[in-house]
């Protein structure tokens, strides 16, 4: 196993105002999987992602990825372990303005002073990978949603990660924009056997993983496996969405 | 629901508004103090001299300090309002009419200076009884300081606070009202390198002239005197400093920040890849922040300067007219002696020194004369036995050297170093001296100049006149009654000096005269017979003390200004700048590395006005002189160190800011 969560929980707000994000949650993701995180909105997704991806600290419980249990380190050990093991994706794509698109994507490579020529290399071939060449002397803000998601997850993957997090990727993008960043995800995951572990309240999008895992009030509920037939999965996952609380809490996309 | 956005942005902003309130508040606390002494019954009784113009500089001073508060007050304050363009742009968005945005924005400020005036209000009382305690104690005064404020300055210091709240108010309601003009599109500044390099070197320009302007100004107030020339050529080197400083700073700041990016090994390598961009373009925004706190730091600097060669220049005039508290001559010294008998005064030192006088001709450079005057000569060993803060102030002297002592021109330039050529009459040409501004008995005790001589030379020296001088010390003065001195007074012309100028020194002669001439020629020169120092030690310190006080409140209030725009300016990033840096800690960047990156940027920020202002302050100073007294060194040092003392305490807060966003 890769990642083990045990037993953990968190709590925003004090006394009378205290949130139970996350009550009791354990769970294993294995090497190269790739697993979805799903629920209504409030079930606790993001505050899953962040505690595994070493942003926020349970409250109890632990994490033990690669058996090293990230919630004893210290927060500099945290941001270094981030830094040289995962990749991020964003619904918010959380690109840097002051930079432009090549900046953006070989940011993690030069903040871990790799070699140029590795830097070159790897920029080309991650830009030749999801197609985007032609944006690299471009400014963010000139780019659409759905670019700016693909250079996103072109800075996530530049420094070919072990564990790829993605927090609702496909949440700000139109159906085909989407379609294409769950594809390149798909093959990242097969091609470099990235661990990828994704939130998402879409059933469309949870239908590329392997394994869904589904969250109600802070709890795990049920998990669905993929059993080989997207279509078979994606009828599953609906199905456990009206089994949790009726098809009004998720988005199920029309256009599957 | 108005008054929930109002109390809303109130909120979000609360340590950068608590910031401006606690500056504005210190400026509105000593404007009201300034006001309210100057009819400071308490001050009246203790201060003769505040009645007479001491009053009227205070007054002065409060007026000068609530211009430089209204120009602090409308910058930053407009710093706030360009804080919630992006709010105030939705709100129209969302159908809310113009004039309730720009309502908004008013009662905001309104909100604000309110709070600042009552804080400042009841600084004033505050500060008037500590900074009135202060100032008794700078001008050695042992009196009981009394608060009080008048109704006629209560009442005028709530006229002020009402109007000034409208106008600051109505000064950022209509900088709202621009913005909603203008639209809300964040416009990236463009390099437009064609414009700034050339406006940069124009800059630099500008600055060598007004350094050329420096040394003409210095020159023209040492050689034309009373001229509107010297005004005009202020005017300039303001105008072409200011400038100046503008041009170089948005011609070469950015291209020395794009050179550097440019530099891949130095921007690509690190956290720098980020910051480079981040800093450029933070650096970009604050041009004419840095600008603004370049020129007040060179003017806080300047007037340290100022006041540092002005007080230097008046400590030296006293010391010079007065190295004793009682001084006198041969003829009257039998007179001194009988008053101070009869004063009771308590003698503590008691000095005498034979003296000849003869005369002497040699070429002024300054004026480009040929002066021929009676000179007074002093023995070397008898001049070494002086006090030795009498030879402080003058070169020092070996036992074959000579010293001339002379009257200061005036000049803020450097005096010459040394004198050639000297003639005396009948006794060998003095070929060097050097040349000091220190009298030893006072300057109004010898006419002309004095010559300090090796003791061989005064022994064979024939003097056309014999004299003594005679110099007292006293503990708690002299105690000579009003009475007494006019007495003395009467023996103040002592003698006169005829002076019989012929073809050469030979032939010239010194003719003593004992009853005051009908006619004044300009041969004719008077011997004083007594100097006192009397009150005027104690006016002395009473004004040095009072200048001291308005220094420092001064200094202190620029120092408040400059730091505190600053630290404004620095907290109030534009929130996609502060996501920028949430975004860095999400993608696995250390917090330490966030934390130089704030850490580059406070010291940036702070360092580039600082050095351009010192720059600036120093090449001016080395205009005035060649080499920069240690003291001086020592007063800038202070400067820098209380300057630096913000940029940490500056440092620690927008930290503090960026780690609460983090958390959020």
């Amino acid at each position: 196993m890769q990642i083990v969560v045990k037993n953990i929980s968190k709590d925003y707000g004090k006394k009378k105002n205290a949130v139970h994000a996350i009550k009791d949650i354990s769970l294993e993701v294995e090497h190269g999987e790739f697993l979805g995180i799903m629920g209504p909105s409030g079930a606790g997704k993001t505050t899953l992602l962040n505690m595994l991806s070493t942003n926020e600290r349970p409250d109890h419980g632990q994490i033990i990825i690669d058996d090293i249990d990230i919630t004893q380190l210290h927060d500099r050990e945290q941001t270094k372990f981030r830094r040289n093991k995962m990749g991020f994706i964003y619904q918010s794509f959380e690109l840097l303005d002051s930079l432009n698109v090549k900046e953006n994507v070989i940011l993690p490579l030069a903040l871990s002073r790799s070699h140029k020529k590795l830097i070159e290399e790897r920029f080309n071939y991650m830009m030749n990978l999801l197609n985007i060449e032609k944006l690299s002397q471009r400014n963010v803000d000139e780019l659409s949603l759905g670019q700016r998601q693909i250079v996103a997850a072109a800075r996530a993957l530049i420094n070919s990660p072990e564990i790829l997090f993605a927090d609702e990727p496909t949440g700000s993008l139109d159906s085909k924009s989407a379609t294409i960043l769950l594809n390149y995800m798909q093959l990242v995951n097969q091609r470099e056997k990235t661990t990828i572990v994704m939130a998402t309240h879409d059933a469309f999008t949870a239908s590329y993983c392997q394994r869904v895992v589904f969250i109600k009030d802070g709890l795990i509920f049920s998990e669905v496996v993929n059993p080989g037939n997207r279509d078979k999965f994606f009828e599953q996952i609906i199905n456990m969405q009206r089994t949790i609380g009726g098809g009004n809490y998720f988005n199920v996309s029309q256009d599957y | 629901m108005y008054r929930k956005i109002i109390k809303r942005s109130l909120y979000n902003m609360r340590d950068s508004y608590l910031i401006y309130i606690l500056a504005c508040a210190f400026a509105i606390g000593i404007y009201g103090t300034l006001v309210s002494m100057s009819t400071n019954p308490s001050i009246k009784r203790a201060i003769p001299t505040w009645r007479s113009y001491l009053g009227d500089i205070s007054i002065m001073m409060s007026w000068v300090f609530a211009f430089c508060a209204v120009i602090y007050m409308v910058y930053v304050g407009g710093f706030f309002v360009k804080q919630q363009h992006h709010e105030f742009i939705t709100f129209e968005k969302l159908g809310m009419q113009r004039w309730v945005v720009v309502m908004l924005s008013f009662f905001q400020t309104s909100v604000i200076q309110f709070f600042a005036w009552i804080i400042g209000l009841l600084g004033t009382v505050v500060f008037q009884k500590f900074l009135g305690m202060v100032l008794f104690y700078l001008m050695h005064l042992r009196f009981n300081f009394l608060m009080y404020i008048s109704l006629a300055d209560a009442r005028h210091l709530l006229t002020v606070f009402l109007y000034s709240t409208i106008f600051f108010s109505g000064i950022n309601a209509f900088k709202t009202m621009r913005i909603l003009q203008k639209g809300g599109k964040r416009r990236a500044k463009k390099a437009r390198w064609w414009l700034r390099i050339p406006a940069g070197l124009f800059g630099i320009v500008l600055l060598i002239l007004a350094q050329v302007g420096s040394v003409q100004l210095i020159y023209d107030i040492d050689s034309i005197g009373y001229s509107p020339k010297p005004m005009a050529e202020i005017l300039f080197i303001l105008i072409a400093d200011v400038f100046g400083t503008y041009l170089v700073y948005f011609g070469f700041l950015p291209t020395i920040l794009n050179f550097l990016q440019k530099i891949r090994s130095v921007a690509y390598s690190g956290i720098n890849i980020f910051s480079f961009k981040y800093l450029k373009e933070r650096l970009f925004q604050n041009i004419s922040t840095l600008w603004f706190v370049t020129e007040l730091s060179a003017m806080a600097l300047v007037l340290l300067t100022f006041c540092y060669y002005g007080y230097q220049q008046v400590y030296h005039n006293y010391n010079t007219i007065y190295p004793f508290e009682l001084s006198a001559d041969q003829n009257t010294v039998k007179t001194v002696r009988q008053e101070l008998k009869k004063s009771k005064a308590n003698i503590v030192g008691e000095y005498q020194t034979d003296v000849k006088i003869s005369l002497a001709s040699y070429y002024k450079e300054s004026d480009k004369t040929v002066v021929h005057q009676p000179m007074t000569f002093m023995s070397h060993s008898d001049y070494l036995a002086l006090p030795k803060r009498i030879q402080k102030w003058n070169p020092k002297v070996k036992s074959n050297e000579y010293l001339m002592i002379r009257y200061n021109s005036g000049s803020i330039n450097d005096e010459p170093q040394k004198a050639y050529n000297i003639e005396v009459k009948n006794a060998p040409l003095i070929a060097k001296a050097k040349i000091g501004n220190s009298f030893p008995y006072g300057s109004t005790m010898h006419y002309g100049s004095i010559m300090i001589v090796p003791d061989k030379y005064y022994q064979s020296l024939p003097a056309e006149i014999n004299d003594t001088l005679y110099g007292w010390k006293f503990k708690k003065g002299d105690r000579l009654n009003a009475k007494q001195i006019k007495h003395l007074e009467k023996r103040r012309g002592d003698y006169f000096l005829k002076v019989n100028y012929n073809s050469n020194l030979k032939n010239s002669s010194i003719e003593i005269i004992k009853k005051e001439p009908e006619t004044y020629d300009h041969n004719v020169y008077t011997q004083i017979g007594f100097m006192r120092q009397g009150g005027f030690k104690k006016q002395f310190n009473q004004v040095g003390g009072f200048f001291l006080f308005i220094v420092s409140l001064f200094s202190v209030a620029l120092l408040i200004a400059l730091g505190s725009v600053l630290t404004l300016r620095i907290l109030l990033r534009d929130d996609y700048q502060s996501r920028q840096l949430r975004t860095l800690q999400k993608i696995g960047v250390e917090e330490t590395e966030i934390k130089g990156i704030v850490r580059k940027e406070n010291t940036l920020t702070f360092l580039i006005p600082l050095i351009f202002a010192l720059v600036q302050t120093i090449s001016a100073s080395l205009s005035f002189s060649l080499k920069l007294p240690k003291k001086l060194l020592l007063i800038y040092g202070g400067y820098v160190a209380m300057y630096c003392l913000f940029g940490v305490v500056s440092y620690q807060i927008s930290w503090h800011g960026i780690k609460k966003k983090f958390s959020q």
